[in-house]
């Protein structure tokens, strides 16, 4: 195993322990994005691009888009005169 | 359930179901060794055979297609499922109008993010129709692809808000998009039948290897995926949108909303 799979088997690990400790929904969506990003360059590095690009598209943008957006609805639903978000 | 109940089973479970994990995981590969008899084959004979480069796609539409088809429908039936939950009581009346809460603050978009979405959005939806049209050529394939054609869209809304967003899609077309590609990839295997072939017989001119237009049936079947994918995301993401809309009273039809 090379030393660039180490570090991003360590990453991934790093990544998806800070998804589950970060309790804020905001900062927690774009830690998801962080980790779909470090599986992605970690199935790069290991060889399997179709999987990689799976895992951008949903894991690192569509996903998070998808939840970003519900969350910044739903807040602008809860203080309804502020014209701010 | 007590919780002593709760480990007994768990107990029970773990006494069952460790030695044959544990066998087979010994038993697995060495991490890095060399592929397995199977990817090998497939490597072998997909070139001369199905004139793809792209392995996986050539799995998955023509070697193995019948899996893809359960996919394809496990996904119809997934948003089909999510969409049912989401829109609840507001039911099947739809409006291409989009929805606004009375009271709701109206977002503005800054001029930066106007401008980036304007120019990445289309890019994104180029790449994306890229990616689907390469699915026998490079990785990728419909799947990607739709998935990228999808946040294109998102781009739109994060760029001009979701009035003009809805201005843009219609979720009807989602709908057709979504059906139609579940159908496309249905009739490409049902299609070959008629002439005589076996299901999902790969009866179309095979074209030239390392060519985009290669792979014959495997191209329909592939436009079929993308198909489904983009619309199905896309609608998932309109009936998120109209849920959080959802007002009390009868709902009242706006012109523009966060």
């Amino acid at each position: 195993m090379s030393a660039i799979l180490i570090l991003l088997f360590l990453l991934t690990a790093a990544s998806g322990t800070a998804v589950v400790l970060i309790r804020d929904p905001a900062r927690q969506i774009f830690a998801l994005a962080g980790n779909g990003v470090v599986l992605t360059i970690l199935f790069t590095a290991l060889q399997a691009p179709d999987v990689a690009l799976s895992e951008l598209a949903v894991g690192g943008a569509a996903v998070p888009l998808l939840f970003l957006v519900a969350l910044m609805a739903v807040r602008t639903g809860r203080r309804d005169e502020e014209h701010e978000g | 359930m007590s919780p002593r109940l709760r480990l007994a089973v768990l107990g029970v479970a773990l006494l069952a179901l460790v030695p044959g994990a544990a066998a087979t995981i010994a038993h697995l590969p060495d991490f890095g060794a060399t592929i397995a008899a199977y990817g090998e084959r497939i490597n072998a004979i997909a070139p001369g055979e199905r004139h793809v480069a792209n392995m996986v796609s050539a799995i998955n539409f023509d070697l193995r297609g019948l899996d893809t088809l359960g996919e394809e429908f496990m996904l119809l039936a997934a948003i089909t499922g999510t969409v049912v939950l989401l829109r609840g009581r507001r039911g099947e009346t739809l409006t291409d109008r989009a929805m606004r809460l009375p009271g709701r603050a109206i977002l503005p978009r800054s001029e930066a993010v106007q401008l980036t979405c304007r120019l990445a959005g289309p890019l994104l939806m180029m790449f994306g129709l890229y990616v689907v049209l390469h699915a026998t050529v490079t990785p990728g394939g419909g799947f990607q692809g739709g998935v990228i054609l999808a946040s294109g869209t998102l781009l739109a809304y994060l760029g001009e808000g979701y009035g003009g967003w809805r201005d843009m899609v219609r979720s009807h077309w989602l709908d057709a998009m979504e059906g139609g590609g579940a159908v496309l990839f249905t009739v490409c295997g049902l299609a070959p039948m008629l002439t005589g072939a076996a299901f999902m017989q790969n009866v179309l001119p095979l074209g030239t290897f390392r060519d985009v237009f290669s792979g014959g049936l495997m191209l329909v079947e592939n436009a079929g995926v993308a198909l489904a994918v983009c619309g199905g995301f896309t609608q998932l993401f309109l009936e998120f949108l109209e849920e959080t809309r959802e007002a009390d009273g009868p709902e009242e039809p706006g012109e523009d909303s966060a």
